[in-house]
């Protein structure tokens, strides 16, 4: 017993570690499902407050499952969702394409409009699944583990994300 | 089974997934192109940064998320409670600091109850203030003219006049004080009387007179004033004073056209009957009703 109570999360160290692991995954996340920063970092919040508050219950493999659920039942009272808004990485330099004409970073620009105007057209689900992935860089098991889903319905939402992205982006041509 | 893991092909493909052969097929496909653009450039998307050690201090601090504050002045009910304070303030505010006030005007007397059943009668020409608020334990009351008084036991009773005060406990006692003169007779009970740094204590049966440079003591009989019997007793008084009083009195308007009279008077006159009083006066002090119209009297010397 004691040597479990001293590797669990009570220990600040190994929550802070935890926090830092886990803050930027799951804010985005929320943020990705409802648009709203100032909500996504309020839930964030009160997810590590209720893991740290009852971090004698929570066995340290559990923790991650725990903060999701926090949110995800938090979350469960957010109706109005707004528009995410994203912005593109600043140092996106790509050596391909540094010496490329003017019309290519007219086109390139075009093109970065055009997706997130799509993306603005994914449903909740597809929209946080795909960006999970693209941004998070989350593997299609751990978003499982997000969403509470299976890897199967994770697949299942990229797919359907690809194919509407893509049909949204080629009726704006 | 074909179609569902067909459904799934793009999935595979962006988790890089794909076998050789599913890639070369895919990427011979017209839609591939923007496929791959799509992925390329949603990799570039980035959420709105945030600030990471406040959330942990925050967190640590077990500081609950901001809640949407409403200020209380906005809430309905904490305006109906600040006007239900304020009146409550004001009431106790009035009750604490508001004197009550008893006015017997000329030609009348009147008769009243204090918060402690103490009776007072208030003649003519009188008027007392007092503040209700705590009355049991602050019996204190400021007195302008000539009143009764019976007054309930209790705690220290106190009569402030111009000229003095009368510290009482239970008892009957009469207190004039009038222009310079200030009478005080005890019924019932022991009085103590200030006056001038000049402190008395009579008994009952025991009246005395301050006047502006005399004091006098004398027994009485009676066992309440003349006044509240219709009767104005006077002891050694001035002629002035005498008509002051039968103005009070009578609520009407004496002229003497006479020479100085510093007679004495000592008597009973009648307040219930003008007509009588003006004949004694006049006759004592050899004077003359020369006119009597709508409360208006001239004397003049017979």
């Amino acid at each position: 017993m004691d040597q479990k109570d001293s590797n669990s999360i009570c220990e600040e160290l190994i929550f802070s570690g935890f926090f830092k692991a886990n803050v930027k995954a799951l804010r985005n996340y929320l943020y990705f499902k409802f648009g709203n920063e100032e909500k996504a970092n309020d839930i964030t919040q009160e997810s590590f407050i209720k893991l740290w508050e009852n971090c004698k219950n929570v066995p340290i493999e559990k923790a991650k499952s725990y903060i999701y659920t926090i949110a995800n039942n938090a979350s469960l009272n957010e109706i109005a969702h707004q528009k995410v808004v994203l912005r593109y990485a600043q140092n996106n330099t790509h050596n391909d394409r540094t010496n490329q004409n003017p019309e290519f970073l007219i086109e390139e620009e075009q093109f970065r409009q055009k997706l997130e105007k799509a993306i603005s057209k994914l449903t909740e689900a597809q929209r946080t699944a795909f960006l999970l992935h693209r941004i998070e860089g989350k593997k299609y098991h751990e978003i499982a583990i997000m969403l509470d889903i299976s890897v199967k319905a994770v697949e299942k939402r990229i797919h359907g994300a690809l194919i509407t992205l893509r049909t949204e982006i080629e009726q704006f041509k | 089974m074909k179609a569902m893991e067909e459904n799934y092909e793009l999935a595979k493909w962006l988790a890089g997934e794909m076998t050789e052969a599913e890639l070369i097929t895919f990427q011979n496909t017209p839609e591939y192109a923007t496929y791959a653009k799509i992925a390329e450039y949603s990799s570039e998307l980035k959420a709105p940064d945030f600030d990471h050690d406040l959330l942990y201090q925050n967190t640590i601090t077990r500081k609950k998320p901001v809640q949407k504050v409403i200020p209380l002045y906005q809430s309905k009910w904490m305006k109906i409670a600040a006007v239900f304070v304020l009146f409550l303030a004001l009431g106790l505010y009035f009750k604490t600091t508001v004197t009550s006030t008893e006015i017997a005007e000329n030609g009348k007397k009147i008769n009243f109850s204090l918060p402690d059943n103490s009776q007072i009668v208030l003649n003519s020409g009188s008027e007392i203030q007092y503040k209700k608020w705590n009355w049991a334990n602050n019996r204190k009351l400021d007195l302008n003219g000539e009143a009764y008084f019976r007054v309930a036991h209790g705690k220290k009773f106190e009569v402030n006049t111009k000229l003095g005060t009368v510290t009482v406990l239970g008892t009957q006692f009469n207190v004039k004080a009038r222009e310079n003169r200030f009478d005080v007779t005890c019924y019932e009970g022991r009085v103590k009387i200030v006056h001038n740094n000049h402190e008395v204590i009579i008994t009952k049966g025991t009246s005395v007179t301050f006047d502006a440079d005399s004091f006098e003591k004398q027994s009485i009989q009676n066992d309440k004033p003349e006044w509240t019997v219709n009767q104005i007793v006077f002891k050694k008084e001035k002629l002035q004073h005498i008509l002051d009083e039968i103005q009070r009195q009578y609520d009407c308007e004496i002229i003497l056209n006479s020479k100085e009279n510093l007679q004495l008077f000592t008597g009973t006159l009648p307040s219930d009957n003008i007509k009588t009083a003006l004949d004694i006066v006049s006759a004592t002090y050899h004077l003359k009703i020369s006119k009597f119209e709508n409360k208006k009297i001239i004397l003049e010397d017979f």
